[in-house]
């Protein structure tokens, strides 16, 4: 990993626009554990809520933001040339981006979401929240890298993936559950706790492994259209 | 047996280059060959100039054919980046980065030993303050061509493409960086200026291609080009008291190929010898005792000058 370009990406991702967002995730994460810790069934409605706003709202959105601009910004503002035009391997590149993104949204989405288990009180699902958050946001971070580096509106294109496939198409049987990676974390919470979770019916193996193939497949195809791509 | 001495291997080979956007050509069948000093690319916006440039630094992939910097493909092979330095058209910049952070940076990821005096270096040739705090976002348009400049030269690469590098530079500034081109030039690097500014070129006072609609229009040195676009045809409207009589007395003379008459004190003439032109206007005016009143070159503007080479 180069760790100029590392700085580089980071420097680009932060906007206030993306912090605020952090910010107002972060918050309903806690407002909902709270609601969780006050509910009749605490163990349900905790696993219910983290798996339903971590894995399917924060951790996606937040890496959509912060990933799809890591390289995403610096195509659209034709910037990418002087990191481009250096004699630093492809795949230097997308490695340093892909850990940009992991360390700005990792740390800061698994830590709420780990406090919010916390606040839950509801002691199974401490480390599977964070467990299941990391995973979740190194897919989606893997995925929503390659998507900023592949699409001009990859904003947009994320969003619409993220509500139609994930949320909806997700919905309609087995094998479309198989293809959503948020069905894998929530396995894992569902597995910590036994609170039985629609979609959340992936092996324990599975869980594991694919998130962290989808991350490794977007680092893969962000290298590979590095080295392919034109640069404005 | 007598060897044959060949001469130094080009530094920047295109042969047969092309390159396509789908239906639109940018850049047709073009083939030169680059050595050590200053060569003008020199064309009008839209002639596919950038495109060349961008081809040559390994940032656009040719849709035919071949471009080779020291002999390697810069596309293919990341290691020959590190002997090229590019100061690209566009004004974008990594804004939130200082000047000097922005040149050190590409010291960096160029690997050289102490980027932070190689920066220094780069950033007091192109005369910025090495100490101006600011953020790039700050900048003036001349400030960005020079900060530019300055991250290309900052790894001292044997190539050096810049792409319209005087736009935005007020007069002395653009003197100033004339006279680098020319030292980088004579220091035995190869530097690729582009340019739609003939003038500009002028002062280059290198080799120039001419490039026009995707084509190499022209090759040669600058006043071997000036002369070709001197020696066009003309058509000159020509504003007299006489204009049929003077018409006639330029046709006699044989200055000129064809004749319209517009009003009645209106001709417009097609020359193929301006020069001759010049010099038999006057005195057939006089003869026929005609007033002159205006000459004007219907055609005269970079575009027409651009087409000529193109279609000769």
């Amino acid at each position: 990993m180069n760790p100029h370009i590392y700085r580089v990406v980071i420097r680009s991702q932060i906007s206030t626009g993306r912090l605020l967002a952090l910010a107002g995730l972060s918050g309903v994460a806690i407002l909902l554990a709270f609601a969780a810790r006050a509910a009749d069934d605490p163990v349900e409605v905790a696993t219910q809520s983290m798996g339903t706003f971590g894995t399917n709202v924060f951790a996606p959105f937040i890496a959509l933001a912060l990933g799809s601009a890591a390289l995403g910004d610096l195509v659209e503002d034709r910037t990418l040339v002087y990191v481009w035009l250096r004699p630093v391997p492809r795949h230097t590149v997308a490695t340093a981006a892909f850990a940009a993104v992991l360390s700005v949204v990792g740390p800061i989405v698994v830590a709420v979401m780990t406090v919010a288990a916390a606040i839950t009180g509801v002691e199974d699902l401490l480390v599977a929240t964070a467990v299941a958050t990391a995973l979740a946001v190194f897919a989606y971070s893997g995925l929503f890298l390659a998507l900023g580096l592949r699409f001009k509106r990859s904003l947009l294109i994320g969003l619409g993936y993220i509500a139609i496939w994930e949320l909806l198409m997700s919905r309609l049987g087995d094998w479309f559950a198989r293809l959503s990676v948020r069905s894998y974390p929530m396995s894992i919470l569902s597995d910590a706790t036994g609170v039985s979770m629609r979609l959340a019916d992936r092996s324990t193996l599975a869980s594991y492994i694919v998130p962290l193939a989808v991350g490794m497949a977007g680092l893969l195809y962000t290298s590979w259209r590095l080295s392919r791509t034109e640069i404005d | 047996m007598s060897q044959v001495q060949a001469g130094p291997p080009p530094m920047v080979q295109a042969i047969g280059v092309s390159k396509w956007f789908g239906d639109l050509v940018a850049v047709s069948d073009v083939s030169f060959s680059i050595g050590a000093g200053v060569t003008a690319l020199l064309g009008p916006n839209g002639a596919g100039k950038s495109t060349l440039l961008r081809m040559m630094c390994g940032l656009a992939k040719p849709s035919n054919g071949v471009v080779t910097v020291l002999g390697k493909n810069p596309r293919a092979d990341v290691a020959v980046l590190g002997r090229i330095g590019m100061a690209p058209q566009q004004e974008s910049l990594l804004d939130y980065l200082s000047g000097r952070e922005f040149v050190e940076l590409a010291a960096q990821l160029h690997h050289v030993d102490n980027p932070v005096e190689a920066a220094r270096r780069a950033i007091q040739t192109v005369e910025l303050d090495l100490d101006d705090p600011r953020k790039l976002s700050t900048y003036s348009k001349g400030m960005r061509q020079r900060i530019k400049l300055a991250q290309a030269i900052v790894h001292d690469p044997l190539v050096i493409a810049l792409d319209e590098p005087l736009t935005g530079l007020d007069p002395r500034q653009r003197r100033e960086m004339i006279q680098l081109f020319h030292r980088l030039g004579s220091e035995g690097k190869c530097v690729i200026v582009s340019s739609h500014v003939l003038d500009e070129v002028e002062r280059f006072g290198s080799r120039v291609l001419v490039i026009a609609q995707g084509r190499l229009a022209a090759e040669g040195d600058f006043r071997e080009i000036r002369n070709l676009m001197d020696d066009r045809p003309l058509r000159i409207s020509i504003r007299t008291d006489q204009p049929r009589a003077l018409a006639i007395a330029l046709l006699d003379r044989g200055v000129i190929s064809g004749c319209r008459l517009e009003a009645d004190n209106l001709v417009v003439v097609d020359t193929s010898d301006p020069t001759a032109f010049r010099r038999a206007v006057a005195p057939a005016a006089r003869d026929q005792d005609a007033s002159l009143l205006e000459l004007r070159p219907l055609d005269d503007d970079l575009e027409s000058v651009f087409r000529y080479l193109v279609m000769r």
